[in-house]
């Protein structure tokens, strides 16, 4: 097992490795530094020795290495605008997206895993399908669609919640909390379900899909077949089964909240990361989007990581490289 | 107590489909007797399985128990079958790796299994486990260790123990053997057979292979197209076939002795026909060669407890 | 034909009210997207059509200054909202289109090459295939997007916007194309009408694309109707974040983005019709793709 443990350790460190890779790629070649940092008025000799500075005529693999370190130890650049420090702007706005995405999260895994064991153990009965039918559209909705059909009406309409924003924040030090607040609370209700309404119905519809089709397998049926009742059969027998491929793919589905947030945060002018992100794009903003890309890449691997190894705990039957057949 | 342990009266099992209403089992009646071991042979697709699935209620939908109903110790059980799972009636498939759930230790399966049905201590289920493991074979000590670290043979042993916990009078074995090689298959029919014997449990074994049946039944019941071919004394069946397909099925079994060496393996021409196709009359009559006109319009009834053939019928009718 | 009408598959989707309705719904919008030009009273696209004083017209109601009526209002700029849904549904449906062909066609390529000729090949791409499905494909696509933005000077931008969009969307989603070619494959590779034409001494290219081809189609014509549902909603994602359709050519997202500033000052109309299209859309294109795939799914039956 701990042979099995460590090759997925390796293929992690390599994957982030290549990330660095790529977003040290787009640092340095996508556009150019100095034009961005002098304008078009620099001379030739200014522009020579700008370059010599930021260590551009060096080799590549010292400007790689280079910026792995850098990255590790937080530095990132400065943003083209405004020439704040990336790691700062990062830093700032990371609290908003991480209470965001971690609401989401349990909104959807909560929801979702109730729903989905009770829409496989109430197959076809009356309230199952309607819960379906209403998943059918969670699933096939774009999340802005969904987060701006909210603020019509809740916030324009009905005027119950607020549309934009994070409310008052309780600065903890380093971190910023809106949960604190009344109003940080209110404003995080339309955010959290717009973003967590499309995980919950995957999580649903995947937790429900896998229940029935645990349920037809043959250890449920021999346990039926010995007698055992319908709760022991459903509880202790297929749910834990259920349980195993719905918490890899909900561990995966993580990341895509990550993702998602960008849209999320845009919709509601939510000042977090993804926000930060799109606007880097939309004015080609290259450290922040390399800085961003790098992070979330690295976020990613470690969820894969994490999950795999989840899996590894859960499911013996992965413990030994070779089982007996 | 009535001779007959289990009565199974004129079942018939229904599908809905597109295309009407399929009969998987047609009006099908047989007997176990205490302490015997019938035998149920056929081809795939005649309704073995399906029969026993009929008897303890595990009918897949969208089939259904249509009509017919099934007695158990003389009283009627095809509306409640819930009640007899476990302790009266037991049931092993095909595939043991499929049958034991992955991610439980195995000793966790059959103190579940017993506690369910007994109202003892935990320990003394432990040690009721360990008895288990031991009659069918297995050290008891494994009672740790999860199924995917048995063998095929092992497992099914396992899937036995977990049969025989609730201490039933009737274990309906569906094709236990068919997924293993034929050295354990041996192993684990001698098994079967002790443990009908010493106990005095009743078996239904289905198969589809001629050998198991000749070793191991008492009496064989063969299943063609959903209904009830020929049932009777295995050594008489096999060595007098009263009905055609019976006699197709075996003289087209391989044998190993002088005789039939050389010769061509016999068949019977043609196939089992499907549900949705069936012929009028007796289902066998398109591949029979003693076919008569009668065959081809009336579904010939069970003549003379033993064979569903116009043959039998010496006027009758 | 024949075969067709009287197939399973007419049969289960002529009992399916889902399928059915989905089906219409999809047809009337992709009819109207294409016969835009002469459905729609103005051409939203043409700056010069445009007259400002007919911003902020309501539904069916007469603008205050020029007295024209629109069926759906106008937006910001005096667009007549109708003509720009049936337009920007258009572009909608062109970006989707354009963006699976590209998905299919590389995913399909390299899941052939993969699947046959194996080795250290078949390794790289299924370890690109790998690492690209940690990350979601819309981070992919925002990515791509975000690199070809930075890589063309300032006045392309604008120009190839489209085009960007199609390569970002359709780059992030060849994964799953890949993936089942090179299983199925692998598969068709070990029969025997696969050694006979080695034999007969055809070319690598030409067994790929002559005899596997054909046969691992199936399972592509599903995958590439869910894709294209996901690419619609990624243009239309990408788009509403600002970095996809532009203002000047606006699909549904742009118009739905543009129509959220306004939520509040009170011209709902200029969110909501886009929104409700957009809806009606995907929902109608996911209904199908899913029906599609339950139907053709023979381990379900």
């Amino acid at each position: 097992m701990l042979v099995i443990i460590f090759r997925r350790l390796g293929q992690s460190v390599l994957v982030l490795f290549l990330v660095a890779l790529i977003s040290f790629l787009i640092f340095r070649y996508v556009g150019n530094p100095v034009d961005n940092l002098m304008g078009q008025e620099a001379t030739l000799a200014q522009r020579a020795a700008l370059e010599e500075a930021l260590g551009l005529n060096d080799p590549f693999y010292k400007q790689y290495f280079g910026f792995v370190w850098n990255a590790l130890n937080f530095d990132f650049g400065n943003s083209y605008r405004g020439a704040l420090p990336v790691s700062d702007l990062i830093a700032s706005r990371l609290p908003a997206t991480i209470e965001l995405a971690l609401t989401s999260a349990i909104f959807a895994l909560f929801f979702g895993v109730i729903t989905g064991i009770y829409t496989a153990i109430r197959r076809g009965g009356y309230l199952a399908n309607i819960i379906l039918s209403t998943s059918l559209i969670g699933v096939s909705l774009p999340t802005f669609l969904i987060g701006v059909l909210l603020i019509w009406l809740f916030a324009v309409e009905l005027k119950w919640l607020p549309s934009f924003g994070r409310g008052d924040v309780v600065q903890l030090g380093w971190w910023s909390t809106g949960f604190l607040t009344l109003s940080g609370i209110k404003s995080l209700i339309l955010p959290s379900i717009t973003l967590g309404l499309y995980q919950l119905t995957l999580i649903m519809r995947l937790t429900r899909s896998e229940m029935l089709e645990v349920m037809r397998q043959d250890y449920v049926r021999f346990a039926k077949a010995l007698g055992l009742s319908s709760k022991q059969v459903n509880y202790k027998h297929a749910l834990p089964n259920t349980l195993v491929p719905v918490v890899t793919i909900a561990g995966l589905q993580l990341g895509s909240i990550v993702a998602f947030a960008i849209v999320t945060e845009t919709v509601f002018q939510w000042p977090g990361v993804g926000l930060l992100f799109i606007n880097a794009v939309y004015f080609v903003d290259i450290p922040v989007m390399s800085a961003y890309l790098l992070l979330v890449g690295v976020l990613f691997v470690i969820i894969n990581l994490f999950v795999d190894l989840l899996y590894l705990a859960i499911d013996p039957r992965l413990r030994d490289s070779n089982s007996s057949e | 107590m009535a001779e007959n342990l289990l009565e199974v009266r004129n079942i018939s099992v229904t599908f809905k489909t597109r295309y009407g209403i399929l009969k998987a089992l047609d009006n099908l009646s047989l007997n176990v007797k205490k302490g015997e071991i019938l035998g149920l042979v056929g081809e795939s697709g005649a309704g073995k399985s399906m029969t026993g699935a009929a008897i303890l209620g595990l009918i897949d939908a969208p089939g259904q128990l249509s009509s017919g109903e099934i007695f158990y110790k003389d009283e009627c059980i095809s509306d409640a079958p819930e009640a007899v799972r476990g302790h009266e009636i037991s049931m092993i498939f095909q595939d043991p790796l499929m049958s034991l759930n992955p991610l439980r230790k195995i000793g966790d399966q059959l103190v579940e299994t017993i506690l369910t049905h007994m109202n003892i201590s935990k320990s003394e289920a432990i040690k009721k486990a360990k008895n288990g493991l031991k009659e069918v074979g297995i050290d008891p000590s494994r009672l740790n260790s999860y199924p995917h670290t048995f063998s095929g043979g092992m497992r099914q042993r396992v899937v036995i123990a977990l049969a025989l916990a609730p201490e039933p009078s009737l274990i309906i074995a569906d094709e236990p053997t068919t997924a293993l090689d034929v050295s354990v298959q041996a192993q684990i029919l001698d098994l079967l057979k002790k443990l009908c014997k010493e106990r005095g449990t009743s078996i239904i074994l289905v198969t589809h292979d001629m050998g198991v049946i000749a070793e191991t039944t008492d009496r064989v019941g063969v299943l063609y197209a959903g209904r009830l071919a020929e049932i009777g004394n295995t050594r008489e069946v096999l060595t007098d076939p009263k009905h055609p397909y019976t006699k197709g099925l075996v003289e087209s079994t391989p044998r190993i002795d002088s005789n039939s060496f050389q010769k061509t393996l016999f068949q019977i021409p043609g196939s089992m026909p499907k549900l949705d196709a069936m012929p009028s009359g007796c289902a066998f009559h398109p591949r029979c060669e003693f076919s008569s006109d009668i065959c081809t319009k009336k579904i010939p009834p069970m003549l003379r407890n033993r064979s569903a053939c116009w043959l039998l019928d010496d006027g009758e009718l | 034909m024949r075969r067709f009408l009287e197939s399973d598959f007419l049969y289960d989707f002529l009992r399916a009210p889902v399928a059915i309705v989905s089906f219409c719904v999809v047809s009337i919008l992709v009819l109207s997207a294409i016969f835009a030009q002469f459905i729609a009273p103005t051409n939203p696209f043409d700056p010069a059509s445009l007259e400002l004083m007919n911003g902020f017209t309501p539904p069916m109601e007469p603008n205050m200054y020029t007295g024209e009526v629109f069926l759906l209002g106008t937006d910001d700029q005096g667009r007549d909202l109708f003509s720009a849904i049936l337009y920007g549904l258009r572009i909608s449906l062109f970006v989707g289109l354009m963006a699976v062909s590209l998905a299919m066609t590389m995913g399909v390529i390299l899941g052939l090459i993969a699947g046959y000729v194996g080795g250290w090949l078949d390794n790289l791409i299924m370890r690109l295939a790998d690492i690209q499905m940690t990350f979601p494909s819309i981070l992919i696509a925002m990515l791509i997007f975000g690199v070809a933005r930075g890589l063309l000077p300032p006045e392309l931008r604008y120009e190839m916007a489209i085009t960007v969009l199609i390569i970002s969307i359709g780059l992030s989603e060849w994964v799953p194309f890949a993936r089942t070619v090179r299983g199925s494959t692998m598969v068709e590779k070990e029969k025997e009408y696969i050694a006979a034409a080695q034999l007969i001494g055809l070319k690598k290219w030409q067994i790929m694309i002559r005899h596997i081809l054909p046969n691992v189609l199936g399972p592509v014509l599903v995958i590439a109707t869910i894709t294209f549902a996901l690419a619609i909603i990624a243009e239309a994602t990408l788009s509403f974040l600002g970095v996809g359709a532009p203002r000047t050519e606006p699909s549904l997202g742009t118009l739905i983005r543009v129509g959220q500033d306004f939520l509040f000052s009170g011209e709902w109309w200029i969110l909501l019709f886009p929104a409700l299209t957009l809806l009606a859309l995907a929902l109608a294109v996911n209904l199908l793709g899913d029906w599609l795939r339950d139907t053709l799914n023979p381990r379900l039956k």
